[in-house]
């Protein structure tokens, strides 16, 4: 379960201080899923970048699991995530050098899995890239690369799945299709989900549905 | 980390292209190091070897009388061979016409226990090394000895009370310039016939040696042994003091190689910076990816170290492998023309491979990949975040520390390490200011040229900061490459200016001044090209300013003033390839009683100009003014004299004239009607000499072309590197240009327009940092005479224009023969 409480984010700039966040409190219950909607620039990044354990709030605190990440340091952070976070990103994230296969091995080698191998090629096979395992980043079309992010995010069979507007550079079908694998994956994993998106048919397949507005959340 | 994960990330990042350059620079910097430093030690112990060859042993005591048995059984005890020799001056007597005041030498078994003694069955025959020493009853004879005796092979002369057989000539000894008995040709012989010669008696002018080789260490022990028990008139003569005449072209040779090597490992260390520069910057997005999926900081360091270690301990492996081959390459084409002792190397330079890998990670490598730790995550959220450079600039002051250090370590010298970082110091000052300054200028005389040029020269300015440290890491790759070929061709042209063709080859004493005229006649009639004749007459300095010097046996081991013989001159003019050092020369009319005495000399008998010498010259004794200190070439095969007087001074006194003369091959039986027609003249045959020399110079020249081949493709690499280390930011702008509609012509254009610049202005700047440093290096280091270089002013922004700009566009093509939007997704 995620739980936050008077959450601020403030940056400075040229021209002062600029509050991104202002005042946030949320709280999503284990299992269920949420979409966070907004328009760009409206700071739902920012927001997904400190549930994650990515940045430092201003102020404020977040409960994941019932630990406040303020308390954490930032090694302490990652292993939270190695732990219990997944990621789906807008730009897909993938590391051009490696395979789809040995991306999405990485996180499983990294924790120090065994048979990462096997783990990874039944992932990609479940996301429908069984033919494509072999295949580097830039010889994937968009909605394949994403598949591979969506297997890479599942294989560590994390607690709490979060998509940063994972349709975003998508055309519309493929997108849908990503969606439907998102969803389909996490009903069967029964994991948290956090959706960034500015796409309301998409939050609406959401349990949870929250719009973000100059800083400020509101339910929907 | 598991170990197979490391490998694996390695695989993949060498897959995909990113660890090639790092790779290259560090198998470089190691197999250039462990190829030069091994090569370098062989030659080194080859010189020992050689020195010894001229020792014709490891050590040698000499001595006025007989030396104890105990001390063989000594040398024996240690695991030494030894062998006995004495020498001294008498006459061979071949019939009551025919005699002639001889040095003989007679030698044991096992001489010479270094080097080969050259012998002939007939004078002047083909040479032979087998047979090694004359058998009891024979001896062997200079060639000339053969005509003055009127002898053959098989005639019997006698040597003091007892007859001996001629059996061959004597043509070479390895130990002829450190054992002299006496001024006659060389008889030798077998030590177990002196005791029936009868000449040798208590009182005689007898000098006994005892040869002494074997492993250093024993050697060492027997010296240390032996020193405390010497005598009065006895001495230890060892290989440190004896240089072989080619002694001084290895040593440059030498320091060449070592300053090579220190230029290859700046180069290597300027292309590991770069390329690990780039993949720490690459890597900053892999980062914060990892980190997304929850790695830890140090979990990234001890990744990233790791890896590092593992690459490095790939790398120290290969190189140490490569510089091994490549020491055997240089072996290789230096033939079997030096002794080289096979396996002296020893450990030492593998060492070194591996300290000069551990340093370049260590100082170059690591510092930017240091900091990958520190990647922020939420970059793969939001790519504005800001992120720290991967490079500080301390890590220029860590690297450049380290430099100095590793030069100063490989070159063992100061000057050579202070005359190349001078060099280096003005690339970089002048470099960023030239930079600062053009590249702005550029940019506002870009605004009135074509769109091409606008571009390009707004470009330049836009990456004005890695602009200027590529610019100035091209330069100082210049600067070294153009110093190196500047040192290499100026070495070599000094090589063969000591040795140009026609160098006199023979040298001829004890001529009468009577005979002068029937030597022209001669000399023309044979058509043999000879130096001047020069008066030689000896004599002994006792006294400077009325102050007696010391006798040598009183002051033998110290470097104390003392007496010298010498052998005299006159002159009016300055002799041929002698310099004044201080004074001025005299006018040839003079009549005052002057002298001019060479820099050495002046120093041992503790004289200087405007000092009186005061010298024996047979009976009479003479007082002469020092007017002048001279340097002497001793190594131009011209006769060279310790002091020289006016004509006025030297005249006078009974001498007799010496010079030089060229003899080809073919001409060599000449030798004996000469010594026929002039038979008090002593003949030195330094034809086999000379043509040892000249290989040895033709073939170190040939190692040196290796090495400025390495060093150049060390440079040509760093070049890669740095065109590489701005492919991104290029390929994109290109990338976006074409998006933008723009032609194929336009956006190479202003590839080629940015590369070019960049190039000849780093040439330029190269081309005076090598002018600083080869003025440095020739003048100090390798006592050269410095000029400068006109060629290489515009040969550098020449060739830096080209070659930058080629490899530039080149690294760039992908630009104008890929799809724009393929390369937009790619960077």
């Amino acid at each position: 379960m995620i739980k936050v409480s008077h959450l601020l984010k403030t940056v400075p700039t040229a021209d002062g201080d600029l509050d991104i966040l202002r005042g946030i409190d949320l709280e999503i219950p284990a299992g269920s899923s949420a979409a966070i909607v907004g328009a760009s620039g409206s700071g739902k990044s920012t927001l997904l970048g400190l549930l994650a354990g990515m940045d430092m709030a201003t102020a404020g605190q977040i409960w994941i699991d019932g630990e406040p990440l303020a308390d954490l340091n930032e090694d302490q952070r990652a292993n939270l995530r190695a732990e219990k976070v997944g990621f789906v990103f807008q730009s897909f994230q993938l590391l051009p050098s490696l395979t789809a296969l040995e991306n999405v091995m990485l996180p499983l080698e990294l924790a120090g899995v065994a048979g990462a191998a096997d783990t990874a090629a039944r992932f990609l096979t479940e996301v429908g890239l069984e033919n494509r395992l072999e295949h580097y980043p830039t010889t994937l079309s968009g909605g394949e690369q994403q598949r591979v992010a969506i297997a890479r995010a599942f294989a560590r069979e994390p607690r709490i799945l979060f998509a940063d507007e994972p349709t975003g550079n998508l055309d519309t079908r493929t997108g849908e299709r990503v969606i439907e694998l998102l969803f389909t994956l996490n009903a069967i994993s029964r994991t948290t989900l956090v959706l960034v998106t500015h796409d309301e048919q998409l939050a609406k397949r959401c349990d949870l549905r929250f719009g973000m507005v100059a800083g400020e959340l509101q339910p929907l | 980390m598991k170990l197979s994960l490391i490998w694996r990330l390695l695989a993949r990042d060498w897959r995909g292209g990113e660890l090639g350059i790092l790779i290259f620079a560090l198998v470089l910097a190691v197999s250039v190091i462990v190829g030069i430093s091994s090569f370098v030690t062989r030659l080194q112990s080859a010189l020992m070897s050689e020195s010894a060859r001229f020792l014709a042993a490891d050590l040698v005591i000499v001595s006025r009388s007989d030396l104890p048995t105990a001390w063989a059984e000594e040398a024996a005890r240690l695991g030494l061979q030894t062998s006995d020799l004495l020498g001294f001056p008498s006459m061979a007597v071949a019939d009551i016409d025919h005699m002639a005041l001889v040095s003989i030498k007679a030698v044991s078994d096992g001489y010479p226990l270094r080097g080969a003694l050259q012998w002939s069955a007939e004078p002047y025959g083909p040479l032979r090394t087998e047979g090694a020493i004359p058998l009891p009853g024979e001896v062997w004879l200079a060639p000339r000895l053969f005509s003055l005796l009127a002898v053959e092979s098989g005639d019997q002369i006698t040597v003091g009370e007892t007859l001996l057989s001629v059996s061959g000539s004597v043509r070479s000894e390895p130990d002829a310039t450190t054992a002299v008995f006496g001024f006659g040709p060389r008889l030798l012989m077998n030590t177990a016939d002196i005791p029936a010669t009868g000449v040798v008696q208590p009182g005689s002018r007898v000098e006994y040696r005892l040869l002494i080789s074997g492993p250093a260490i024993a050697t060492t022990a027997f010296e240390d042994w032996i020193t405390p028990q010497l005598q009065e008139g006895q001495r230890v003569q060892s290989v440190e003091g004896t240089q072989p005449r080619i002694g001084d072209t290895l040593d440059r040779a030498q320091g060449f190689l070592l300053l090579a090597g220190s230029l290859a490992v700046v180069l290597a260390a300027a292309a590991i910076t770069l390329a690990s520069r780039r993949f720490g910057v690459r890597h900053t997005q892999y980062v914060a990816i990892l980190k997304s999926l929850g790695a830890q900081s140090h979990e990234i360091s001890r990744l990233y170290g790791a890896s590092l270690f593992c690459l490095g301990a790939v790398t120290t492996v290969v190189g140490c492998a490569l510089g091994w081959l490549m020491q055997e390459a240089f072996i290789l084409v230096l033939g079997s023309l030096l002794p080289l002792t096979p396996g002296a190397a020893g450990g030492q330079p593998f060492a070194m491979g591996v300290a000069t890998s551990a340093v370049c990670l260590a100082c170059f490598a690591w510092p930017p990949l240091s900091r990958l730790g520190q990647a922020p995550p939420l970059l793969v959220l939001r790519a504005d975040v800001q992120v720290d450079d991967v490079q500080k600039p301390t890590d220029f002051l860590l690297g450049g520390a380290a430099i100095i250090a590793l030069m100063w370590w490989y070159s063992g010298s100061a000057t050579v390490t202070a005359a190349v970082v001078g060099g280096l110091v003005m690339v970089v000052a002048l470099g960023f200011l030239v930079a600062r300054l053009l590249l702005s200028g550029g940019r506002k005389m870009g605004g009135f040229a074509g769109s091409i040029w606008r571009i390009a020269l707004a470009g330049l300015q836009r990456r004005g900061r890695a602009n200027a440290l590529q610019m100035v890491i091209f330069a100082i790759t210049i600067m070294l490459m153009l110093l190196l070929s500047v040192v290499r061709s100026s070495l070599i042209s000094q090589w063969q200016d000591q040795l140009p063709p026609g160098v006199p080859n023979h040298f001829m004493l004890n001529l009468a001044p009577a005979e002068r005229p029937l030597l022209t006649e001669f000399f023309d009639d044979n058509g043999i090209r000879s130096e001047v004749l020069y008066p030689m007459t000896r004599g002994r300095v006792i006294a400077v300013n009325d102050s007696a010097l010391p006798e040598w046996d009183e002051t033998e081991s110290s470097d104390a003033p003392r007496q010298r013989g010498a052998n005299f001159t006159w002159s009016d003019t300055v002799p041929a390839g002698n310099a004044l050092k201080e004074g001025d020369w005299w006018d040839p009319d003079t009549e005052e009683p002057w002298v001019s005495i060479e820099e050495d000399f002046a120093e041992g008998i503790g004289a200087k100009v405007g000092d009186q010498v005061s010298l024996r010259i047979g009976a009479d004794i003479v007082h002469a003014k020092i007017k002048n200190i001279r340097e002497v070439d001793w190594q131009s095969m011209r006769p060279n004299f310790f002091m020289v007087f006016p004509r006025a001074v030297l005249e006078a006194y009974p001498g007799m004239y010496m010079t030089s003369f060229l003899l080809a091959a073919e001409q060599k039986s000449l030798l004996n009607k000469l010594v026929l027609a002039f038979p008090t003249v002593t003949v030195i045959e330094l034809d086999v000499v000379i043509e040892e020399m000249r290989s040895v110079v033709s073939q170190v020249a040939r190692a040196l072309e290796l090495v400025l081949a390495v060093i150049l493709l060390a440079g040509s690499l760093v070049l890669v590197a740095g065109v590489q280390s701005s492919l991104d930011g290029r390929l994109k702008e290109s990338a976006l240009l074409r998006a933008l509609g723009a032609r194929r012509q336009v956006v190479l254009g202003t590839l080629w327009i940015e590369f070019l610049v960049l190039g000849a202005l780093a040439g330029a700047l190269g081309s005076a940092g090598a002018e600083a440093a080869a003025w440095g290096l020739q003048t100090a280091v390798f006592d050269m005479t410095w000029t400068p270089t006109v060629l290489m002013w515009w040969l550098g922004p020449l060739l830096g224009a080209l070659t930058v700009g080629t490899l530039g566009v080149w690294s760039c093509r992908r630009v104008v023969n890929t799809p724009p939007v393929i390369l937009l997704r790619e960077v």
